[in-house]
């Protein structure tokens, strides 16, 4: 029997509360608020509470998904990088760079989010990069 | 307290002890096993509260012989015995190293109920429920002013279910507030008010033991701890069941031989 309890930041949005999972036997079985957090101070929106069922969800994407042929399909993630790759080369070829646009997420670090946007900006050129957190 | 716990778990008079260890300035929830015994070292009593008591009913459930040791306050002890009561999690497969409740300046014994409340702004004084207030206090308001102020309270509400999840006596596999015909299912905003508050308020009579956990969860500071009081000391003065204090089932789990409806006065 192993039982643990792992300090962390909820993913979900930018306010970054603090949350305690529960692992037991290597396996995660609860989410609850870190009491002493000085952001969320023992408080959790439902997304929160929730944080364990995303993760051990049958339904999670383990994959990246390419839509070939009209359908979604999963695929490796090598493949999916160079199909991005050909595909926004391609597109800013053919109409220029503010014909793309990036949408970065909350469910990644502050530090892949600001590597997006210098990405968007300085190697695809253009200022079209935005974010589901901006609350 | 250390030698205590190092002793139960070489001598297997418990198989693990949950306790806190501080962990990078938190103190948080620890799980001291016989194999880890230096770790006991570590055992500290936290300034913050968790329901190690329902840490205990998670792993009894998947463990049922586990002997579970655990670090106690006052409301721990009282949700232990309303879980025993409910069968949640039998008293004999727990052991308690019992310790003083928060530590606070007001008291070398203090029972948290009675740490130092913290002061409500004036906006909730003006509009909602000052969370300090007194049960009888609450009760001596005019009838209309009290429910506006209640229903303001209650429509802050983001439906977190927050006080439910941390409730160390809310075990029930079936939740009423997840009950279709009574809530909305989903992220349904605002949820049904007062019926949301009201529903988890009648479910919490005979079984609320005032810890005040649901009121510390609440992102919208609603003032649940006074709500549950006021239907604990319903019960309380029907019946003269106090959970967590008194003996016995509580009077909504008992069938009697013989029904009563003889009307006792409020």
């Amino acid at each position: 029997m192993e039982y643990k309890l792992v300090p962390s930041i909820c993913s979900y949005c930018g306010c970054g509360c603090g949350v305690l999972f529960e692992v037991m036997d290597g396996q995660l079985v609860g989410t609850m608020p870190l009491k002493s957090h000085p952001v969320s101070q023992g408080k959790l929106c439902i997304k929160g509470w929730n944080l364990h069922e995303h993760v051990i969800s049958e339904e999670r994407l383990q994959t990246p998904l390419l839509k070939t042929n009209g359908a979604l399909q999963e695929a490796s993630w090598d493949a999916s990088i160079q199909t991005t790759a050909e595909r926004f080369k391609k597109i800013i070829a053919e109409h220029g760079p503010d014909s793309v646009a990036v949408l970065a997420s909350a469910k990644v670090t502050n530090e892949e989010n600001y590597l997006i946007q210098k990405f968007t900006r300085a190697v695809l050129g253009t200022n079209n990069v935005d974010h589901c957190a901006r609350l | 307290m250390k030698d205590t716990v190092k002793k139960w778990l070489e001598e297997k008079q418990v198989d693990m002890f949950l306790g806190y260890k501080m962990v990078h300035g938190h103190a948080l929830p620890y799980c001291f096993q016989a194999d880890r015994l230096d770790e006991v070292d570590d055992l500290v009593v936290s300034r913050e509260r968790y329901s190690l008591e329902k840490m205990a009913t998670h792993i009894a459930a998947v463990y049922p012989e586990m002997k579970i040791g655990m670090l106690a306050r006052d409301c721990n002890q009282r949700a232990l015995k309303v879980l025993d009561i409910w069968d949640q999690l039998k008293k004999d497969s727990v052991t308690t190293f019992n310790v003083n409740c928060c530590p606070s300046p007001l008291k070398n014994h203090g029972d948290c109920s009675y740490l130092e409340p913290s002061p409500v702004g004036p906006v909730k004084v003006e509009l909602g429920i000052d969370n300090n207030m007194s049960v009888e206090h609450a009760e001596h308001l005019d009838q209309k002013e009290r429910f506006a102020h209640w229903m303001y309270e209650f429509s802050k509400c983001i439906k977190c279910y927050g006080c439910r999840n941390i409730c160390p006596v809310c075990f029930c596999k079936d939740c009423s507030l997840e009950h279709p015909e009574l809530i909305r299912s989903g992220g349904a905003l605002p949820t049904e008010v007062p019926l949301f508050h009201l529903v988890r308020a009648a479910h919490m009579a005979g079984r609320c033991i005032d810890c005040g956990l649901c009121e510390d969860a609440c992102p919208m500071d609603i003032p649940l701890r006074l709500l549950y009081r006021k239907v604990g000391s319903s019960v309380s003065d029907l019946f003269g069941y106090r959970p967590g204090i008194d003996e016995g089932k509580s009077p909504f789990n008992l069938i009697g031989d013989a029904p009563t409806t003889e009307p006792r006065p409020i």
